[in-house]
């Protein structure tokens, strides 16, 4: 027995669970009414959470409630609920939309469902698909973080931590959005994610569509300490031997990911992709300093022409992405 | 004696009972299992729950604050600001300059203004967020080196203590001078179980409190004085204590809480939030050291010379305490003929800092030890030889003036974490499987890691210092067989409850015994903290313990004709020496109850003197820690690989406990050393929440070699015990820095280690 054990003032929730009074355990945790006479407690009305079958129901259902908010692992949504910042009147929960918990192959892409958690794509099956994907899956967090959170809600948080999205602008993946009716529309995940597009009410993100490209895919990612936490910056590098392309995009050290395009140009354009993809130690270097001074330029000149100067942090940043992408190059390659 | 022997017999048949058993703790089943009550469990029948306004401003007047609007939302039962205070406004540990509620100024980001009571926690958040403050915002005092010229920020002022040591020659010098200047960051205690409790208004017009406070007895007075009301109508009910290495549930957390429930005369609840949580609690003091330490052409230590200027944050708390122990132990356990430490700590308009294990000796520890691995370097000597040059020994002098009476085994604790076998190579495993600076799936990369070894020496002292009064109550009753002890000193994890149940096992030879709960009925015991509970609350459960033997035994001795001391107890029978006696302890009871009282009060100490000398210190304790880490030198990610522990234990009285409580410690000293600041932003706390505060995960906890505990006998000490659980925590980050100084041969002068101070460039 505990220290507290023996003398209990007063009951407790877990108590009161287990002798039995069944009512309570279902409610939020109120005395019925104050004082006062008037209470603003009352037990979450049951109509308040819809949970569709099928996404066309979703869409039915936000369209119904237009306040409504769509929630699928909710390990963005519910902390926000938590902390009090976010009040939602209603939720439709998308966790039964059995069809977009899996995917299926269509014409060289795979058509992922925004339901697939992280802990689904960290699967080898999975791997042996898109190992980048499934790579950035494996470190978004600790196991209970990668059981709930969702490849969709990834792209809807669109926090610049994010470690899928990376992934994605490096894939060019396009993102199918439900809308009412049925309706459907196809959308650059660079683009919902840069602001061009935006995700129109009543709409909601059905799955993403990935071109299986069936070369090395790698992600790395740095943070502050040995087990999970978020990135403090994060790249993507994939190859596509097809189109005789290297795709890397550049995560969490801006609010989206981003591309250097010209650094990829440029080391494609070194690669032997006929002689097992053979370059020069030197080039994976160079590139890697490309990629980081395309992500973290250096600041333009003051106005009397000197030279300004990255604050150390940035700096160490700037290194940081630099060692990153050169190892994500180097490992692609090998 | 090392654990692993321990651990050997223990599972060989060694009594599961008494002292030196691994006796599990009794609420393990309870917390596995998930079913043990925490004070956030906590429910009464009608109870309303409160939320706290807090300031969004660091510093700030307060022109108005309106709270009509709070008031008239529907299910709101009380708001209440500082003017609802009825007794004294300000409260505080050694010195009161707390306000409550903040009524003319804000002082740091997070200071409570108002607080309010509703039926739902939620409406209680949304009224608070209800109450309209108006704010003239005032620049905020941030650096703690601009505090001294600073307006002051409260009546008292911004100097919080000065503490001038001198000690020796000043005008000695060595032929080797090293300079360093360090920092260290603000650690919060993040305690996993956020603050929660509950206070019950008494029909006598007193309040209750449920809660895991740590000291009961100095928050049922601070409380009683806030309300205005003696201290017997304040009771405080220690239940449901989630882990604690700091104070918890301290007045500030309190004090709004009763007000409320004194107000609506209903039960009030309020379970803080993380955000809450890292805001309403005090902090490790953010330091600043400046070092100059003079050696001759061997690296023994011929002078000191250092500055330490602690940021108090906005109110004083323990800083006095936490700035004596920075002082009295700048030079670490190493012999200084010549001292000289100048200390400050200051106001300013950063969050309060206070109590945290090994306050104020942690951070020097880091800064001397950064300077012993400069000296090393400047005499291109090997770090620990020249640490094994100038060890300390009983019978040394501290800078102090106190001469070092008890155990001081440095030089045994280096030698042993010197001597321990270093961690083994993943030869054998492949590359992928390599648990590389990054962690798995990482972006590591064997070919840019480097492996770095450092040791660390520090020391702490045990108990309160300077003349505090140090005594504990317990009472031990003995009834049908079962010993139960009463005492106040709260377990919050740091297995007190455990130590007395084997103490009163031991001395009265009994399996079944019980540990009360603790409420501010029974007499003090003090806080919880600097390993007291090990040292003087057991001290008085052994006593209590003895003088029930006592009674139990010495009615059977005079029937015999023998002296009580002949007589045994073991496993619930009592035999005489030749065991002509034998008999059963509730027979010997033959009904009756024994009960016995006793305390513990360790030898006084004094105060330091203006020129920072006196016996300040009733115990020391001291650990060698020898860290081993591999650094990603690309981009400087660190991974404690492995920290071998010696430490200065005195008696292992549960070697169980005491390996989890060493690790735990050492755990945390990663924490310190790698990643754990709260940082500010001009005095904004940014991210309080666990996302943006990086605690060490199970990846990040090093393996733990326990090389040496060291059993030699403090007699001054009850059973010779000293507590585990400080020691490391100050040592290991020094250890770690050290370890990152060997292998990227930068200076590393910084805490936690920034990743670009642990990148070697190349250039």
């Amino acid at each position: 027995m505990c220290q507290s054990c023996h003398v209990r003032p007063v009951s407790t929730y877990r108590t009161a669970i287990r002798r039995g009074t069944g009512t309570r355990r279902f409610q939020a945790g109120g005395s019925g009414k104050g004082q006062a006479g008037l209470t603003t407690h009352t037990p979450h009305a049951p109509q308040a959470v819809t949970l569709p079958a099928s996404l066309d129901e979703a869409v039915d259902a936000l369209a119904a409630t237009p306040t409504a908010v769509p929630v699928a692992g909710g390990t963005d949504l519910m902390a926000a609920v938590n902390s009090g910042r976010l009040r939602p009147s209603a939720l439709v929960g998308l966790g039964r939309i059995a069809e977009i918990r899996g995917w299926q192959y269509q014409d060289g892409h795979a058509l992922l469902g925004a339901g697939l958690t992280h802990a689904r794509m960290g699967r080898p099956d999975f791997a042996a698909l898109i190992p980048g994907l499934a790579a950035a899956a494996r470190t978004a967090g600790p196991p209970q973080i990668r059981n709930a959170g969702t490849l969709g809600g990834n792209i809807a948080s669109a926090a610049p931590t994010g470690d899928a999205l990376p992934v994605l602008a490096a894939l060019e993946a396009t993102v199918i959005v439900a809308g009412p009716g049925g309706a459907r529309r196809e959308v650059p995940v660079s683009h919902l994610l840069a602001g061009v597009e935006m995700l129109r009410g009543g709409e909601l993100i059905g799955y993403v569509r990935v071109p299986l490209l069936h070369a090395p895919q790698v992600f790395l990612k740095a943070t502050g300490r040995t087990g999970p936490g978020r990135a403090t910056a994060s790249v993507a590098l994939v190859l596509d031997p097809a189109r005789r392309s290297v795709r890397c995009a550049v995560g969490a050290v801006a609010p989206m990911p981003l591309r250097p395009l010209e650094a990829e140009q440029w080391i494609a354009g070194l690669i032997d992709w006929d002689d097992n993809r053979a370059l020069v130690p030197d080039a994976v270097t160079a590139f890697g300093d490309y990629v980081a001074a395309a992500c973290i330029p250096d600041p333009a000149p003051a106005e009397d022409g000197s030279v300004q100067q990255l604050p150390p942090a940035v700096l160490h940043l700037r290194r940081t992405v630099a060692a990153l992408a050169r190892r994500a190059l180097g490992r692609a390659l090998s | 004696m090392s654990y692993d022997t321990v651990a050997v017999d223990a599972d060989g048949g060694a009594p599961f009972h008494g002292i030196g058993a691994s006796v599990p703790r009794d609420d393990v089943d309870a917390k596995t299992a998930g079913t043990f009550a925490y004070a956030a469990d906590l429910w009464a029948e009608g109870l309303l729950w409160a939320a706290v306004l807090r300031s969004p401003h660091p510093h700030a007047r307060i022109l108005s604050v309106d709270t009509t609007h709070a008031r008239e939302m529907p299910g709101v039962h009380a708001v209440i600001t500082a003017e609802d205070v009825p007794g004294e406004a300000l409260h505080g540990r050694g010195r009161g300059d707390r306000p409550v509620f903040a009524s003319d100024v804000v002082r740091h980001h997070g200071e409570a203004i108002a607080a309010v009571a509703a039926d739902h926690p939620d409406t209680a958040r949304m009224a608070a967020a209800a109450v309209i403050v108006e704010y003239e915002l005032l620049e905020p005092v941030t650096d703690p080196e601009h505090a001294f010229e600073a307006e002051p920020l409260h009546p008292d002022g911004n100097l919080l203590r000065h503490i001038p040591l001198r000690r020796g020659d000043p005008e000695a010098t060595g032929e080797i001078v090293v300079e360093g200047t360090y920092r260290i960051g603000r650690q919060d205690p993040a305690p996993i179980g956020a603050e929660a409790g509950l206070a019950v208004p008494r029909p006598d017009g007193g309040v209750e409190f449920y809660v895991g406070s740590t000291d009961p007895h100095a928050h049922r007075d601070a409380a009683a004085a806030c309300f205005g009301l003696e201290p017997e109508r304040v009771r405080v009910v220690v239940t449901g204590v989630p882990g604690a290495d700091a104070d918890r549930e301290d007045p500030a957390f309190l004090l709004p809480l009763g007000l409320l429930a004194l107000r609506t005369g209903c039960p009030v609840k309020l379970a803080a939030s993380r955000e809450d949580s890292f805001l309403g609690h005090t902090h490790r003091h953010p330091t600043l050291l400046r070092y100059r330490h003079h050696a001759d052409g061997q690296g023994r230590l011929v002078k000191v010379e250092a500055q330490i200027l602690l940021d108090g944050g906005a109110y004083a708390d323990s800083s006095a305490e936490a700035l004596a122990a920075a002082v009295s132990f700048a030079c670490g356990p190493y012999v200084v003929p010549n001292a000289f430490v100048e200390g400050w700590a200051v106001r300013t308009n950063n969050p309060p800092s206070g109590y945290v294990r090994g306050e104020g000796a942690m951070q020097v520890c880091a800064a001397y030890e950064a300077q012993m691995d400069k000296v090393a370097r400047k005499l291109g000597a090997d770090p620990a030889e020249v640490r094994a040059r100038n060890v300390l020994a009983t019978g040394d002098v501290l800078p102090t003036g106190q001469t070092v009476t008890c155990p001081a085994p440095v030089a045994e604790l280096l030698a042993a974490v010197r001597e321990a076998p270093m961690p083994e190579l993943p030869k054998d495993t492949p590359v992928e499987e390599w648990l590389l600076p990054g962690g798995p799936e990482g972006p590591g990369d064997p070919s840019a890691v480097r492996r770095g070894v450092g040791y660390g020496l520090g020391m702490v002292h045990l108990l309160g210092a300077e003349g505090s009064d140090e005594v504990a109550t317990a009472t031990v009753k003995i009834k049908d067989g079962v010993g139960t002890v009463l005492c106040a000193a709260v377990e919050y994890g740091q297995g007190f409850a455990t130590l007395a149940r084997q103490i009163v096992q031991e001395v009265l030879g009994l399996e079944d015994v019980v540990v009360a709960p603790v409420d501010t009925d029974q007499p003090p015991a003090g806080a919880g903290s600097r390993g007291r509970h090990t040292w003087v609350s057991a001290g008085a459960v052994e006593r209590a313990a003895k003088m029930v033997r006592t009674q139990l035994l010495q009615p059977l001795a005079d029937t015999f004709g023998m002296s009580a001391e002949l007589l045994q107890i073991a496993e619930g029978k009592i035999t005489s020496y030749d065991g002509l006696l034998s008999t059963t302890v509730v027979e010997a009871l033959a009904g009756k109850e024994l009960w016995a009282t006793a305390q513990c009060r360790p030898h006084p100490t004094e105060p330091l003197d203006a020129d920072g000398q006196g016996d300040a210190y009733v115990g020391l304790a001291f650990c060698a820690v020898r860290a081993v880490v591999d650094v990603d030198v690309e981009v400087g990610a660190v991974r404690v690989v492995e920290l071998a522990v010696a430490q200065d234990v005195g008696r292992v009285l549960n070697p169980a406990q005491a390996r989890a409580r060493i690790e735990a410690g050492l755990t945390q000293g990663v924490g310190i050393a790698l990643t754990e600041n709260l940082r500010t932003q001009r005095g904004l706390v940014r991210h309080p929440d666990l996302g943006g505060y990086a605690l060490p995960t199970a990846l990040d906890a090093p393996d733990v070699r326990l090389v040496r505990l060291v059993e030699e006998r403090d007699v001054v000490a009850p059973f010779g015990a000293k507590s585990v659980s400080t020691v490391p925590v100050v040592t290991a980050p020094a250890a770690i820095a050290s370890a990152v100084r060997a292998a990227t041969g930068r200076l590393v002068n910084r805490l936690p280690i920034r990743p670009q101070a642990a990148v070697v460039t190349g250039q």
